[in-house]
């Protein structure tokens, strides 16, 4: 299929992932980091500086004191916040000129995948009690996949929506039969071009039909699939993809949810998302 | 001519008829529309839960969240704009559900069956509805005229 190679060619000429996370994330894993040598790996990269530092007064992140240095935030922050902040600057980056095809908005995608990730981490929080700072990370990654499918769904997007409305499909189907390849399994190719863990990869790949996956083990696809999903009931970035979504129905018994406590974690997302616009305005 | 902005959990009410009053991209939320056509005054609800005894506390801070909270907060606002129950036209969309609803993903069904109960029990008319189905939906109030407009996603605009 000739869409299918180009699109898979399109991954190579992605820019490297900044690797100021991943360094950030290996320092702080270590007991005795000091400030000063995570400060020195984030300085080293400008405009993820200027991003953390705007991020690091939101509201969300609920620091006591006023954050006006890298230094500052290192120390004020926190472990995981400063890692959640320093993930959400890297990523931001790719997501600056938004997916033409899905979105008329450049900013819609970044703003669901904001959305998204903070959901997971209330989700995450709800269902093990821990917070998961790769979770976060694979939550804001897990439409990575549309920034290069948008072209090509805009040109296939009259016998993609035919499959959906005629055919009953849900979006992710309907654009591996026209394109072969679906906006999931791609972004998991994205994830293993830069070089992410396989935990974060099969997030990514799986975030609409965490059944497929053959570990039943790894709860990160399911509570990346539902807080997606809860983003998209909530209407926030659904773009052409609508709610043409696949209902997982094992997903309640697994976690041993009630309707109730998702109805709990959306009141707990829309304070989240009034907290966090400096996270959704970096782009 | 200015759009004011109805988010999620919000209410926005209006008597110029210069504006006019929208929502985005409605998914399992409903947006309420009221229009009283001799006072010239009109509002918008888009409310996203069906019932404020999931938590009062935020119902209190913000009753535009649920549906029993924010019904009743909308009129309330427009008869301060001078709008009369009995004029009022009612108009709904909304409450959208992803592919072979489960129970977990029901909230859009829960959330049409609360609005109309609430209608029901105050003897108040829908006098136009588009619910339910799997996509978005735009909901617009032009004041100077009164009519309401929905455009689903990939969809044309059309008067509701």
């Amino acid at each position: 299929m000739k869409a299918l190679n180009k699109i898979l060619k399109s991954i190579e000429s992605l820019p490297a992932f900044p690797a100021t996370g991943n360094k950030v994330a290996q320092l702080l894993s270590k007991p005795d980091y000091s400030v000063l040598q995570v400060a020195n790996v984030i300085k080293y990269d400008p405009s993820i500086t200027a991003n953390i530092l705007k991020m690091a007064n939101s509201a969300y992140f609920k620091s006591l004191h006023k954050i006006s240095s890298i230094n500052d935030a290192v120390m004020y922050l926190g472990q995981k916040n400063l890692l959640r902040a320093i993930q959400t600057a890297g990523i931001s980056k790719y997501y600056k000129k938004g997916a033409v095809g899905y979105f008329d908005n450049a900013g819609d995608l970044w703003e669901h995948s904001v959305s998204v990730a903070l959901m997971s981490h209330i989700l995450s929080k709800k269902i093990t009690g821990e917070e998961d700072t790769t979770m976060y990370t694979a939550a804001l990654l897990h439409d990575v996949g549309k920034i290069i499918m948008g072209e090509f769904i805009r040109e296939e997007m009259k016998k993609i929506s035919m499959l959906v409305t005629y055919q009953h499909m849900s979006f992710l189907e309907a654009e591996e039969t026209v394109l072969g390849i679906n906006h999931a399994d791609l972004g998991g190719k994205i994830a293993e071009h830069w070089n992410f863990p396989v935990e974060i990869r099969d997030a990514i790949a799986f975030h609409h039909r965490p059944d497929l996956l053959q570990k039943s083990d790894k709860i990160m696809p399911w509570i990346v699939y539902m807080a997606d999903e809860a983003c998209l009931m909530m209407g926030i970035g659904n773009g052409v993809e609508g709610l043409a979504q696949r209902a997982v129905s094992e997903l309640l018994q697994k976690f041993n949810l009630r309707m109730r406590d998702l109805e709990l974690s959306l009141v707990m997302l829309s304070e989240d998302l009034n907290n966090a616009r400096e996270l959704i305005n970096v782009i | 001519m200015g759009d004011l902005i109805v988010g999620i959990s919000d209410i926005k009410i209006s008597n110029n008829p210069n504006e006019t009053i929208v929502t985005y991209a409605l998914g399992s939320c409903i947006g309420i529309v009221v229009y009283d056509p001799v006072a010239k005054v009109g509002g918008m609800l888009h409310y996203m839960l069906p019932d404020s005894t999931l938590d009062a506390k935020k119902a209190r801070d913000n009753p535009a969240m649920f549906a029993d909270t924010g019904i009743p907060s909308l009129f309330k606002a427009c008869y301060s704009l001078g709008a009369e129950k009995k004029r009022m036209i009612v108009k709904v969309a909304g409450g959208a559900s992803i592919l072979d609803d489960t129970n977990f993903f029901r909230i859009g069904q829960k959330n049409i069956m609360a609005m109309r109960k609430i209608f029901w029990k105050n003897n108040v008319m829908i006098n136009a509805e588009d619910t339910g189905a799997n996509h978005n939906r735009t909901v617009r109030l032009e004041m100077t005229s009164g009519k309401t407009y929905v455009k689903t996603s990939g969809g044309e605009m059309k008067e509701l």
